[in-house]
């Protein structure tokens, strides 16, 4: 039998609220700078939250010069259009036309596609009165824009990715909300150990940003309201806290087959070594109070890893900052871990760069291959007050000097979608996952 | 009919809308407006797909207030011929091609490859046959609906 395909990350590029570029990302993550402010891209006067984790000045021209292409580019788009840019340059790989079958991209991909104009112009042509009437759609007024059409399906941003990189292998966009970015780099660590590609660009993007988006999560009371102190409002594990903060941006990794990224000499950040996915089948909008669902992701992947708890030294909470998420899973985490979580650290990134949504687990991972690379778990700001019932050994006050065998980041999405993957430093062996079985 | 609407379109009233119109065209796409010359092909010269010609038709549409139906440069440029006159099996007869060379008559001859591929005469468009679509809508009153796009 064939030893188990083993995948190695080797480019990693991100657009975050604390950096338009990976470096700058992690040198403010690791010195627990807040990218948390009022929101500034719509008037958010007359919202309970009018704070937001946004990414600032922004140009994606830098990056991409294809104008043509950039017509078609939502917001988010850009995000993923940048970053993914920086994953590939960083990797020193890319897809070229002998190779562009054997790349393939999978990405997390947001929950709402159309922009706020849009939606507006809907209402004001075809409901202005409040009953809905759709001939006002062929009013003479009405903004009808059929690349605004294009640019708001979920899955544009697929087609402009693979277009623009030229890549011509298995693709697909997962939407798990909180979790697809997660799931879009577990998929693609599936289809590296089947064979059915050889590189894979993976990773998320979102902007909720928006009216629509802010007004969803105030209704629904899961933001935080400290709009008198946003830099303190994302406080995972904290007694005080009081919701989560609403960011956006972008992250991808370059994947690769671990002997063709040493034959070519290609940097290895980490191995992305194990996958969990799981759903709660709870509730729509809550976590399970013990950790249920979770528990199961992160189990699949230390198992799909061959890890075991004590190998475990770092892990990249979903940590938002709102009660229950923090709570139920601090409990799954002492559930998997038993007595090795009072030695393992904890952190939610999320304290600076708030929430990503379906982002989120795409940049968290590129966290992870930074705090390996690096030997750093990165710290979780804004903890003053650890809340009794989120018992783990959290990375407080400044980052902490760690050589990280293996990490954990978990993505726990809206509906139950959970999504847990494993990481291990380039120099530590995979011990425990034989028999290794592939085709 | 159609060539006699054609050859009444005067190169003034070509260049009094061109200002205007290659702002447009140059937006949409996005490109320079210098780029976006008289004779300029959409698709061979400015990098425009289908999905532009649509976004481009949209924007003169609101800016000259008039309905261009979609496709509406072919069947005009067929006029009377019959479709079975005009193509065989997608590509251009004798007949279409000498219809099509009278109507497009901004187009220079040698652009014009033979056989020609009914899917490839988009790539024929200039500037100035959007101009001239412009003008020929302008003429026949702004009043009439576009039906779906074909």
């Amino acid at each position: 039998m064939k030893p188990r395909r083993r995948i190695a990350i080797t480019g990693v590029g991100m657009v975050t609220p604390v950096g338009n570029d990976a470096p700058t990302t992690w040198s403010n993550l690791k010195a627990g700078r807040t990218g948390v402010g009022p929101i500034s891209t719509f008037d958010a006067n007359g919202f309970v939250t009018r704070i937001g984790a946004e990414v600032k000045n922004f140009s994606v021209e830098a990056a991409i010069t294809d104008r043509n292409l950039l017509k078609f580019a939502s917001r988010p788009t850009r995000f993923a259009l940048a970053a993914a840019e920086e994953a590939l340059t960083d990797a020193g790989i890319r897809p070229k036309p002998a190779t562009a079958r054997r790349w393939g991209l999978s990405v997390g991909a947001g929950m709402i596609g159309i922009d706020f104009a849009e939606l507006e112009a809907v209402q004001t042509f075809c409901a202005a009165d409040g009953e809905f009437n759709p001939d006002g759609l062929l009013d003479e007024r009405y903004p009808a824009d059929p690349v605004a059409f294009c640019r708001s399906q979920t899955n544009a941003g697929l087609g402009l990715l693979t277009h623009h990189f030229g890549i011509h292998g298995f693709a697909t966009a997962v939407h798990t909300a909180c979790a697809s970015g997660g799931q879009a780099l577990g998929t693609a660590l599936k289809v590296l150990r089947r064979g059915h590609a050889d590189f894979m660009l993976a990773g998320g993007y979102d902007s909720m940003l928006n009216p629509i988006g802010i007004s969803g999560f105030c209704l629904l009371g899961a933001l935080s309201t400290d709009n008198d102190s946003p830099e303190r409002a994302s406080r995972p594990f904290d007694a005080t806290r009081n919701g989560f903060v609403l960011g956006e941006g972008a992250g991808f990794l370059v994947l690769e087959e671990w002997e063709s990224a040493q034959a070519r000499g290609a940097k290895i950040y980490a191995e992305l070594a194990g996958d969990g996915n799981s759903l709660s089948s709870y509730r729509i909008t809550d976590s399970h109070p013990s950790g249920d669902g979770p528990i199961q992701a992160m189990q699949q992947a230390m198992a799909d890893a061959g890890l075991l708890p004590v190998d475990v030294d770092y892990v990249n909470a979903h940590g938002t900052s709102t009660l229950m998420n923090d709570r139920s899973e601090c409990a799954a985490l002492r559930a998997v871990m038993g007595s090795h979580i009072d030695r393992l650290a904890v952190s939610s990134t999320k304290s600076c760069m708030g929430h990503l949504i379906a982002a989120a687990g795409a940049v968290e991972a590129g966290v992870c291959a930074l705090a390996i690379r690096d030997s750093i778990a990165p710290i979780n700001a804004n903890l003053v007050k650890p809340d009794p019932d989120c018992n783990v050994n959290i990375v407080q006050g400044q980052s902490r000097p760690l050589r990280i065998r293996s990490a954990l980041s978990n993505s726990l999405g809206f509906g139950g979608s959970n999504s847990c993957l494993a990481f291990r430093h380039p120099e530590e062996i995979d011990l425990n996952a034989q028999p290794r079985i592939t085709r | 009919m159609n060539q006699m609407t054609n050859t009444q379109i005067t190169k003034e009233e070509v260049l009094a809308i061109y200002p205007k119109v290659s702002e447009i065209i140059a937006a949409a796409l996005p490109c320079e407006v210098e780029r976006v010359k008289l004779d300029a092909s959409l698709i061979d010269d400015l990098g425009a797909q289908s999905i532009d010609f649509l976004d481009i038709v949209f924007r003169l549409e609101r800016a000259f207030k008039v309905k261009i139906p979609r496709g509406k440069i072919v069947t005009d440029a067929r006029g009377d011929l019959s479709e079975a006159d005009f193509e065989q099996k997608g590509v251009v007869t004798d007949a279409g091609l000498a219809r099509l060379k009278v109507f497009l008559n901004e187009v220079p001859a040698e652009r014009f490859p033979s056989p020609l591929k009914v899917a490839d005469i988009p790539r024929l468009f200039t500037t100035e046959t959007f101009c001239k679509m412009v003008i020929r809508q302008q003429r026949s009153g702004t009043s009439t609906p576009a039906p779906a796009a074909a």
